[in-house]
C-alpha cells in the first residue's frame, strides 16, 4: 500500500504553533513535515509531527489517517500509552487537494510565511509555520493540480478556482458569467435586482467579462458600493427596508432621494488603541483613607483598556461581579465577605444532607447530579488547574456547580455553566469567592441558559439587527445562505467566547466585557468585530450554512483577542457616530436617552456623554469618562431583552431604562 | 482505484447528554479516544470517507449539545438528514427511556421523506464499563418493535464495534439513497441538502 503513495513534494521545518500555557506540551512549536503525496485515491496534502514521522512509515498508517475528519481540539490531549506521540498525532493534517477551497498565505515582513489551508466543508486548519521557507514551492507544485487566484479584497487570501480543466482553457469571453459557478455571488444579485444590484451591470457585461473574475469584484466594489448607486426609488427602497431590516422604522421614507443604509454611509472606522493593563500601584491608588474606590468610572476606563494585571486580578474580580460593592469601604467589606461566607455554606450544607435514599425520590436533584458529574469530568481538562485524574480542584468545581444549583434551583444547571466557572475558579483559587463570583457572572448570562432560550434567540437576532446596519453587504450574504439566524454564533453567545480564546485570553476578555463600557452587550460587537474579520473567507469561498458554521467553530483558538477588540471598539464608534442608526439598534446598545416623562432631571442629560443615573453612586466621576459611554452610564447594564437587571448595583436604575425603553418602542 | 464520483452522506448523532455521541463520533473518525473532550456545545461535524458497496461516500457526521433545552435551536442541523444514530448509555436506565423522544423529535423535524424506512441505527455505548443497566435485548427488543432498526453495543472507549455501527447506518441510508436516485455531484463533495428546501438555479439534481 505504502509504495503505491508518491511523495511529489516534501518540506521540514514546517510548524504548527500552540499555546503552551494552555497544555502540558512545552514546545510552543510543534516541528513537522508537510508533503504533497500522489495516493491511489487522490493528491493529497499532509502534514505530520516529527514525532509521528518516523513511527507512521513503519507502521503504514497513511491510510488510517487518511480521512478529511479534522478535530479543532489543539488544546486537548490524548492519553496514551505512547503519550507524546500520540499527543502529537492530534496535530497531523492530510487533505485531497480537490477538497481545498481556499487559503490564505501570509508572508510578514521580518518573518517566515504561514498557511491556512480551508476545505469546501468549511474545515479549517491550524496555520503551518514555514521556519525555512518553503510555502512558495509548495504552493507551486499545488498549482499543477488546481487552479487558484488571488482574492481582490483581501491580500491573503486565495481561492481554488474550481474545477473543470477544460472549462478553464476556454476564454472568458466564451464563457457565460452568468452560469460560472465561480459567479454565483454575482448571479445572486443579478437574478435578485431588488436586492441592490445596479442595473447598469446587467447592461454592461462586457467590461465585466473582459478583466476576468478579479476586475468583476472590483466593478462590483467600485459601482454597487459607490455612494451615487445608491439612490434607488422610494417604493422599491420601502420593500427593501420591509423585507430586510424587520423592526426598522421607515420613516424617512419622505424624505427626498433617501440613501440604501449601507457600509459606506457609516462614518469612517477611528483607530483605536489598547493600553496597559491596571497595576497593582495604580490600583491601592484609587482607595482612599476608609477603603473606597474614589474615581470608579476611571477603573472601569483602564480595565476596558488594557484589562487586569493578572495579579491583582482575584481582588478586582470581586469589584466586577458584585462581590463587593463599589462603593464600599474596607469594614463594610469585610463585613460582606463574611455573610457570604456563612451564606455559602449554609446553601453547601443544603445538598450535601441530602441522602441517596433521599435523592431517590428527588430525581430533579439527581439529573442535575449526573450532568454536572460528567461536565466536570470534561471541563478544561487540560489547563493544569484541572488536569490530572483525581485533582482536587475538580472537587471544588463540582462542589461550587451543585451549590449554584441550591442558590438558583429555578435554571439549576446547564451545560456551559462548567465553562463560565472555570476561569473564574482558577483566578479566586477559593471556593467561597469562586461560588460568588460565579453567581455574579451568571447573573450577567442567565438567560442564556433558560429553558426556552429566549435569550439567546434575542441575542443572535440582536446580531443580525446590528450586521443589517453595519454591513448589509455580508448581512444579506448570510441570509441568502440560510445563515441569517446566526446561529453560528450560538457558542460565542452561550459562554461568552469562552471556547474561542485560550485561558488566558478569556480572563482579559471577560473582565473587559464585565465594566460595560463602551456600551451594553458590547460582546454582540465583538461578534460583529470577528465575522468582519471572516468576510472575504465566507463570501469569497461562497460557503453555505455547513461551511459557515464549521469554519466558525474551526477559527476557535486562532481569534486575535486585542485586534479584535480594537475593531470592535472601532465599530461601536462608527454606530454611535451614525446618524440614521435606527432606533432598534440604539435599544440593543443602550444609546437610547431616557424619555423626558421619566425624569425632567434626566432629560438635560439627553445627548451628551452619559446618563441615567443621577441618583447612583459613582455620578460625581461620571465627568471622567467622555466619550467612552453610550448613552447610559457604565454602572448600568440592561440585559439582552432589556427585561431583567444583570447586574445588582443597577437594580434600580434598570427599571427606569426598561420602562423607558418600552415606551419608547 | 476508486471512482472519484463522491456520494455526501449527512448522518446526526443523537442521545441525552454524556452517553457518548462526542466520543464515539471521534473514535469513528479519527480513531481515539481522549477523556478530555469537552461536553459539546452547539453543533460540529467531523467528515470521513469511506468505501460502501464499492462507493465512495463522505460521511459528514454531526453531533450536537444533548441537554433537552439546547434542542429547539438546534433542529436547524437535523435538515437533509440521510441517517441518523440514536445514542443511549447501557449503565444509565434513564438514556435508554429517551431514545423514544429523541427519534420522535427528529422525524418530526428532520421530517424525511419516508419516515417509517428511516435508516436508523441504535448504539448502546460504554459496555466496557462493569455497572450494566439495560440488557441487550431489552434495548433489542425496543430496535425491533421501531420497525427494526439494527442494533449496536459499543465501546467508543475501547474501540468495539464503532466501525460496524456507523458502517451499518452508511449502508443502510446508501441504500435508501439509491431508490431515490443517486445525485453524483462531482466535483463537489458537499451536497447542498438545503438545496430540498430551497432550490437554487445550478442544482445538478
Ligand atoms: N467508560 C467509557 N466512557 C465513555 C465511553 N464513551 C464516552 N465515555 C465518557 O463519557 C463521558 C461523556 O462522553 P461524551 O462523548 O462527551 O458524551 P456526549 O455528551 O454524548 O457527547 C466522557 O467523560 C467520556 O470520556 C465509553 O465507551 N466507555
Ligand atoms: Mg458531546
Amino acid at each position: 500500500m505504502a509504495s503505491q503513495n508518491e511523495v511529489l513534494f516534501a518540506k521540514d521545518s514546517v510548524y504548527i504553533h500552540i499555546n503552551v500555557q494552555d497544555t502540558k506540551d512545552k514546545d510552543a512549536h510543534i516541528a513537522g513535515r508537510v508533503y504533497l503525496m500522489k495516493k491511489p485515491e487522490g493528491n493529497f496534502i499532509e502534514w505530520k509531527a516529527e514525532e509521528c514521522l518516523s513511527h507512521d512509515i513503519q507502521n503504514d498508517e497513511w491510510d488510517v489517517i487518511g480521512s478529511v475528519g479534522f478535530r479543532n481540539d489543539r488544546d486537548s490531549e490524548c492519553v496514551s500509552m505512547n503519550a507524546k506521540m500520540d499527543a502529537r498525532r492530534k496535530y497531523n493534517i492530510s487533505f485531497d487537494v480537490l477538497d481545498l477551497k481556499s487559503f490564505k498565505r501570509n508572508a510578514p515582513n521580518h518573518s517566515w510565511a504561514y498557511i491556512i489551508f480551508i476545505l469546501k466543508d468549511g474545515t479549517t486548519f491550524p496555520a503551518l509555520h514555514f521556519h525555512n521557507g518553503g510555502s512558495k514551492a509548495l504552493l507551486k507544485e499545488l498549482e499543477t493540480f488546481i487552479h487558484i487566484r488571488r482574492s481582490p479584497n483581501d491580500q491573503r487570501l486565495f481561492i481554488v478556482h474550481d474545477h473543470d480543466p477544460e472549462m478553464l482553457s476556454k476564454s472568458f469571453n466564451e464563457l457565460s458569467i452568468f452560469s460560472d459557478s465561480s459567479s454565483a455571488y454575482v448571479q445572486k444579485f443579478v437574478s435578485e435586482p431588488h436586492k441592490g444590484f445596479p442595473k447598469k451591470f446587467m447592461k454592461d457585461p462586457y467590461t465585466a467579462t473582459m478583466g476576468g473574475f478579479s476586475k468583476v469584484t472590483n466593478f462590483l466594489r467600485d459601482n454597487f458600493m459607490a455612494p451615487e448607486n445608491l439612490t434607488r426609488p422610494q417604493s422599491e427602497m420601502a420593500e427593501f427596508l420591509h423585507e430586510d431590516i424587520p423592526g426598522m422604522e421607515i420613516s424617512n421614507l419622505d424624505e427626498p432621494g433617501f440613501e440604501m443604509v449601507t457600509k459606506t454611509k457609516l462614518p469612517p472606522r477611528p483607530v483605536v488603541k489598547r493600553s496597559e493593563h491596571l497595576e497593582l500601584a495604580k490600583w491601592n491608588s484609587f482607595f482612599d483613607s476608609d477603603g473606597t474606590i474614589s474615581q470608579v468610572e476611571e477603573v472601569k476606563e483602564i480595565i476596558f483598556r488594557g484589562g487586569v494585571d493578572p495579579a491583582i486580578r482575584s481582588e478586582v474580580w470581586k469589584f466586577l461581579l458584585g462581590f463587593y460593592d463599589w462603593d464600599s469601604t474596607t469594614k463594610k467589606r469585610q463585613e460582606q465577605r463574611k455573610r457570604k461566607v456563612d451564606d455559602y455554606f449554609r446553601m453547601k450544607l443544603q445538598w450535601k444532607t441530602i441522602s441517596s435514599e433521599q435523592e431517590r425520590r428527588f430525581t430533579l436533584l439527581k439529573e442535575r447530579r449526573g450532568l454536572i458529574d460528567k461536565d466536570v469530568m470534561r471541563t478544561d481538562r487540560t489547563h493544569k488547574f484541572f488536569s490530572g485524574d483525581k485533582n482536587p480542584n475538580l472537587q471544588v468545581l463540582y462542589d461550587i456547580l451543585m451549590t449554584y444549583c441550591m442558590y438558583n434551583f429555578d435554571l439549576g444547571y446547564v451545560q456551559g455553566m462548567s465553562d463560565i466557572l472555570a476561569p473564574i475558579l482558577v483566578v479566586m483559587e477559593n471556593e467561597v469567592d469562586a461560588f460568588w463570583c460565579f453567581a455574579g457572572a451568571m447573573e450577567r448570562v442567565c438567560h442564556n441558559f433558560e429553558m426556552d432560550q429566549n435569550g439567546m434567540k434575542v441575542q443572535l437576532s440582536q446580531i443580525h439587527k446590528l450586521m443589517q446596519v453595519y454591513d448589509p453587504e455580508l448581512c444579506a450574504y448570510l441570509e441568502s445562505h440560510d445563515s441569517g439566524n446566526f446561529y453560528f454564533c450560538f457558542r460565542w453567545i452561550l459562554i461568552m467566547f469562552k471556547r474561542e480564546f485560550h485561558f488566558h485570553e478569556i480572563q482579559r476578555l471577560w473582565e473587559v466585557i464585565w465594566t460595560d463600557l463602551p456600551c451594553q452587550n458590547f460582546h454582540l460587537i465583538i461578534s460583529l468585530a470577528i465575522l468582519d474579520s471572516e468576510k472575504s473567507t465566507l463570501m469569497e469561498n461562497k460557503f453555505g450554512f455547513t461551511e459557515i458554521l464549521k469554519h466558525i467553530n474551526d477559527i476557535s483558538l486562532s481569534i486575535p483577542l486585542d485586534d479584535t477588540l480594537c475593531k470592535a471598539e472601532g465599530i461601536f464608534l462608527q454606530l454611535k457616530e451614525f446618524k440614521k442608526l435606527p432606533k432598534a439598534v440604539k435599544e440593543v446598545l443602550g444609546l437610547l436617552p431616557v424619555p423626558v416623562s421619566q425624569s425632567m432631571e434626566n432629560s438635560v442629560f439627553i445627548g451628551s456623554a452619559s446618563n441615567t443615573d443621577v441618583k447612583s453612586q459613582d455620578s460625581a466621576s461620571r465627568v471622567d469618562t467622555p466619550q467612552l459611554m453610550g448613552g447610559i452610564s457604565s454602572s448600568s447594564s440592561i440585559s439582552v431583552n432589556g427585561s431583567r437587571s444583570s447586574h445588582s448595583l443597577g437594580g434600580k436604575q434598570n427599571s427606569i431604562i426598561d420602562e423607558g425603553s418600552k415606551i419608547l418602542t | 482505484m476508486a471512482s472519484r464520483k463522491k456520494v455526501l452522506l449527512k448522518v446526526i448523532i443523537l442521545g441525552d447528554s454524556g452517553v457518548g455521541k462526542t466520543s464515539l463520533m471521534n473514535q469513528y473518525v479519527a480513531k481515539k479516544f481522549s477523556n478530555q473532550y469537552k461536553a459539546t456545545i452547539g453543533a460540529d461535524f467531523l467528515t470521513k470517507e469511506v468505501m460502501v458497496d464499492d462507493r465512495l461516500v463522505t460521511m459528514q457526521i454531526w453531533d450536537t449539545a444533548g441537554q433537552e433545552r439546547f434542542q429547539s435551536l438546534g433542529v436547524a442541523f437535523y435538515r437533509g438528514a440521510d441517517g441518523c444514530v440514536l445514542v443511549f448509555d447501557v449503565t444509565m436506565p434513564n438514556t435508554f427511556r429517551s431514545l423514544d423522544s429523541w427519534r420522535d423529535e427528529f422525524l418530526i423535524q428532520a421530517s424525511p421523506r419516508d419516515p417509517e424506512n428511516f435508516p436508523f441505527v441504535v448504539i448502546g455505548n460504554k459496555i466496557d464499563l462493569e455497572n450494566r443497566a439495560v440488557s441487550a435485548r431489552r434495548a433489542q427488543g425496543w430496535c425491533h418493535s421501531k420497525g427494526d432498526i439494527p442494533y449496536f453495543e459499543t465501546s467508543a472507549k475501547e474501540a468495539i464495534n464503532v466501525e460496524q455501527a456507523f458502517q451499518a447506518v452508511a449502508k443502510n441510508a446508501m441504500a435508501q439513497e439509491s431508490d431515490v436516485e443517486l445525485c453524483s455531484d462531482f466535483p463537489d463533495p458537499i451536497k447542498l441538502k438545503d438545496d430540498q428546501a430551497k432550490p437554487r438555479e445550478n442544482c445538478a439534481c
